[in-house]
C-alpha cells in the first residue's frame, strides 16, 4: 500500500476518533492491538486471508475486541479489515498515532515492559522521558514478555534500554 | 639229374616221326619242319626289324619320357625330402625360438613385476605419509573446532540457563523495582 493510502486511512480514523470525542483511549487501544497484531502470526494469518471472507474476518476483529475496547475502536479496526487492508493495519495506526500526537504537540514514546505498568509510574515515566529527551511525549506502554524485565523506551529515533534482556544479550555476546 | 638224363633222351629222340590226334605226321614230335622252321624264323626277323625300325623310336621316346618322368619324381621326392628336412629344421629352430622368446618374456616379466612392485611401495609409502599427515591435520583441526563447539555450546547453554534462572527469580516485586529504577534513572539524566 502507498503511503498516500495508509495516509489517508490514517487520517479517516483520526477525524473519526476525534469526532467520536474519544481520540487518546481510541489511539491508545488501536496502538496495543497493532502490538499485539504485529506479534501474533495467527492473528495476521486471520485477519489477512483472501480466502476468508471480509465478514468473517470482521467478525473475528469483533470477538476479539467486543467488550474490551470502545465500539469505534472496534468498528474502525473492522472497517479497515473489511476493506482488505488488514496487512497495513499497523502502518496505519502507527501514522493514526503519529498524527494524534502531533496534533498534542507530543512526541510517541513506545514503552515494552514487561508487566503493566501503573498509572502513577506512566505519569512519572512521561515526565522523566520528557525531562531526558526535552519533548513532550505521548506514552504507549506495550506489555512484552520477550523483555524479562525493566523497560525500552523509544522516543523518535532514540532508545532508552534499561531491559534484562538486553543485559542478558550482552552477558551472552561476552560468552 | 635224372630229369636231365630224361630232356637228353627226349631231344635224342626227336628225329623219330610223329603222327598226332588229327593224323599228320611230321619228322619230329617237337620241331618243325625245316622250312617253316626257316619262314619262320625270317618273319621273326622281319618283324622285328620293322619293329625296331618303326616301333622303336616311339617306344624308346615312351622308355625316355618314362626315365625322365620317373627320375623326375625322384627328382621332386628328393626335393620335397629337403624341404621338409628345411622345414624341420625350421621348425626345430622355431621351437628353440619359441622357448627363447618364452624365457625372455618372462624375464621382462620379472624385471617389470619388480620395478612395479619398487614403484608400487615407494608410490604407497608416499600415500600413506601424506594420509597420515592429512590425517594428523584434520584432528589438529578437529580438535580446534571441537574447543571452539565446545565453547559456543557452553556460552549457549550459560546463558540459557542465565535467562531461565533470571526469569524466574524476577519476581513483581523485582519487576517494580527495575521500573522505579529505570524512571529514576531516565528522569535523572537531561
Amino acid at each position: 500500500m502507498s503511503n498516500a493510502r495508509i495516509e489517508g486511512y490514517a487520517r479517516a480514523l483520526f477525524e473519526i476518533a476525534r469526532a467520536e470525542g474519544s481520540l487518546d483511549e481510541v489511539e491508545d487501544e488501536l496502538f496495543r492491538f497493532a502490538r499485539s497484531y504485529e506479534g501474533s502470526e495467527a492473528l495476521r494469518t486471520a485477519l489477512t486471508d483472501d480466502m476468508i471472507p471480509a465478514g468473517k474476518r470482521q467478525a473475528i476483529v469483533e470477538d476479539l475486541l467486543g467488550g474490551k475496547a470502545t465500539s469505534t475502536t472496534t468498528q474502525l479496526v473492522s472497517m479497515v479489515v473489511g476493506s482488505g487492508r488488514g496487512r497495513e493495519l499497523p502502518a496505519i495506526i502507527d501514522q493514526l498515532v503519529a498524527r494524534a500526537s502531533s496534533a498534542k504537540n507530543l512526541e510517541v514514546a513506545e514503552v515494552r515492559s514487561a508487566v503493566a505498568l501503573t498509572s502513577d509510574q506512566q505519569t512519572r515515566l512521561t515526565a522523566a522521558l520528557a525531562n531526558a529527551t526535552g519533548k513532550q511525549v505521548n506514552l504507549k506502554v506495550v506489555v512484552d514478555p520477550s523483555v524479562l524485565g525493566g523497560i525500552v523506551a523509544t522516543v523518535g529515533d532514540t532508545v532508552i534500554d534499561g531491559s534484562v534482556r538486553t543485559r542478558l544479550d550482552q552477558l551472552k555476546a561476552r560468552l | 639229374m635224372s630229369a636231365l638224363i630224361r630232356i637228353a633222351h627226349l631231344i635224342a629222340s626227336e628225329k623219330t616221326p610223329h603222327q598226332d590226334s588229327e593224323g599228320i605226321t611230321t619228322s619230329s614230335w617237337i620241331w618243325p619242319e625245316k622250312a617253316e622252321l626257316i619262314y619262320g624264323v625270317a618273319a621273326s626277323l622281319i618283324i622285328f626289324a620293322m619293329l625296331f625300325k618303326f616301333a622303336g623310336p616311339a617306344i624308346k621316346k615312351g622308355m625316355s619320357a618314362r626315365t625322365a618322368r620317373i627320375q623326375k619324381e625322384l627328382d621332386d621326392a628328393a626335393g620335397d625330402k629337403a624341404s621338409a628336412q628345411t622345414e624341420a629344421i625350421g621348425i626345430r629352430q622355431a621351437k628353440g625360438d619359441i622357448g627363447a622368446e618364452r624365457d625372455r618374456l618372462l624375464a621382462d616379466a620379472a624385471v617389470q613385476a619388480g620395478a612395479m612392485l619398487t614403484d608400487g611401495r615407494g608410490r604407497l609409502e608416499t600415500e600413506v605419509a601424506e594420509m597420515k599427515a592429512r590425517a594428523l591435520a584434520d584432528i589438529e583441526t578437529a580438535r580446534g573446532r571441537s574447543a571452539d563447539e565446545l565453547r559456543g555450546e557452553i556460552a549457549r547453554l550459560s546463558s540459557t540457563a542465565a535467562e531461565r534462572a533470571v526469569a524466574e527469580s524476577i519476581d513483581d516485586s523485582t519487576h517494580q523495582d527495575l521500573i522505579e529504577a529505570f524512571i529514576q534513572k531516565v528522569g535523572a539524566s537531561s
